[in-house]
């Protein structure tokens, strides 16, 4: 399947919550777990006081730390999204550790955090969140289609807020999420270049460099403990022989 | 059945084989439950999170140790730690003549004490490597959710490190066990007197000839194995 993305429009959230609501029904998330939290921000000096709702949620960041960290793959790409495979999980925790938007969490011992409703998209339907919106802020597509969307309305949205922008076409190599902005991203509680870890010289350095070491040490004993085994025999039997 | 005599020398106190083996035990959890952590074909064994528990069960007599040595036999965990950092002209010469030694051969090395120069650098780097793995390992144990994602990459970059440097260690450790059939160190406490002599003449010398440091144990002789040659040999004589 195409690459498949998101949009949030931060202009038209309503804060209502329905989203996670649905989000947790619909996923029959446990107690103490939600995929989607709406924080309510507010920005300016009064009497010029702006807000708005900002989603809390997993962006699905193409370069995402979450996955290049993840120790036993129980979280991975496809299509755009990031996917969890729950029962992959061991609970270490190195996600939560290294999101740079801080959303991965435990509960009972296991990575939390939305695992995308792609089932529902494969379907032909429209993930939890986007089909309760009642405002039309949320929206499902291929990232292209997505990015036009956002572009149109960001369009539309300058007249009222003159600094609307996209956010997610370059962060973390693109999100999955783009999210129309009424305000730029720090306003808003949104890193505007949120940082990659560089993780990859761990995983695709460190450990592989450990593991061939380990191998290579007990390829290289393996071999050598037979030369060195008739070897020692040998001497042992000639110690003998000249003390007897 | 013909007998004889053979006389084995007192390597290890009891107290230094338990502390040997909890750590050994500990060892091999920590590094299979570890190795499912950067391993993908072991991974399974870590989801569930049942390997996380097992790992800091192992961490925590891992970490013991030290000190359980130290209550046990104070005066084994203090020759340790003396004899890994002390070296001399003499351990130099031995190191020259290590490649012959993983090979097989001991005659050409100057006579060593109770420890040879290869003995003394395996155990200052396990002695380093377990402060490296205990310090990381606790850093990724009790500084979850405040080592951020510098921390985090610090902190299991030393972890694997010094745990591929100690996994090293061991192959080596176990391979010239089995080389030079220093087992019965480590599970009677015992080794064969032509052990002692090949390996530690020094040592051998300085320790009181009387038991129970140098006992004396009735033998079976085997039966001498029919090898090719020898039956070739018997032919021709023959």
């Amino acid at each position: 399947m195409a690459r498949l993305a998101m949009l949030i429009d931060l202009s038209r959230c309503l804060g209502c919550q329905a989203c996670v609501i649905a989000c947790k029904a619909g996923r029959e998330l446990a107690p103490g777990e939600r995929w989607v939290e709406i924080r309510e921000v507010v920005w300016g000096r009064f009497p010029e006081l702006r807000g708005a709702f900002v989603p809390h949620r997993c962006f699905h960041c193409a370069e995402a730390a979450c996955v290049q960290v993840c120790p036993t793959g129980a979280l991975y790409k496809r299509d755009g999204f990031t996917l969890v495979d729950f029962d992959r999980c061991s609970g270490c925790g190195y996600c939560v550790e290294v999101c740079p938007y801080k959303v991965p969490r435990l509960v009972d011992g296991r990575v939390s955090k939305c695992a995308s409703c792609l089932d529902l998209v494969q379907r032909g339907e429209e993930p939890w969140c986007v089909r309760t919106c009642p405002a039309g802020a949320l929206q499902c597509g291929t990232r292209e289609e997505i990015l036009a969307e956002a572009r149109a309305r960001v369009a539309a949205l300058k007249d009222r807020y003159p600094e609307a922008q996209i956010y997610g076409e370059t962060q973390m190599g693109g999100l999955g999420v783009i999210m129309v902005l009424p305000a730029p991203p720090e306003a808003l509680g949104l890193p505007a270049q949120p940082q990659i870890p560089p993780l990859a010289i761990w995983k695709d350095g460190v450990q592989p460099l450990s593991l061939g070491a380990l191998a290579l040490s007990v390829l290289t004993s393996g071999i050598a403990f037979f030369i060195a085994r008739r070897r020692h025999l040998e001497e042992k039997r000639n110690s003998q022989n000249h003390g007897e | 059945m013909a007998t004889r005599t053979v006389r084995w020398v007192l390597r290890y106190r009891p107290g230094q084989r338990v502390v040997h083996w909890l750590h050994a035990g500990a060892f091999f959890v920590l590094l299979i439950t570890g190795l499912a952590l950067i391993w993908p074909p072991l991974s399974f064994l870590a989801a569930g999170g049942l390997s996380r528990l097992l790992h800091r069960v192992a961490a925590v007599i891992f970490l013991l140790t030290p000190a359980l040595y130290a209550l046990l036999d104070f005066r084994g965990l203090r020759d340790l730690v003396r004899d890994s950092f002390t070296y001399t002209r003499e351990d130099l010469e031995w190191l020259k003549g290590f490649p012959g030694y993983f090979l097989g051969r001991t005659s050409h090395l100057p006579p060593q004490g109770r420890v040879n120069a290869g003995q003394k650098i395996h155990h200052a780097l396990t002695i380093i490597a377990y402060f490296a793995i205990s310090g990381s390992g606790l850093a990724l144990w009790l500084g979850k959710g405040s080592l951020g994602p510098t921390g985090l990459l610090a902190a299991t970059l030393v972890h694997d490190l010094s745990m591929a440097l100690m996994a090293i260690l061991t192959v080596g450790h176990i391979y010239f066990t089995f080389v030079y059939d220093a087992l019965p160190a480590m599970t009677t406490g015992y080794v064969s007197e032509e052990y002692a002599r090949m390996e530690h003449a020094l040592w051998l010398a300085s320790i009181p000839q009387e038991p129970p440091y140098v006992i004396e144990v009735q033998e079976e002789i085997p039966e001498p194995r029919r090898v090719r040659g020898a039956r070739a040999e018997e032919e021709a004589v023959g």
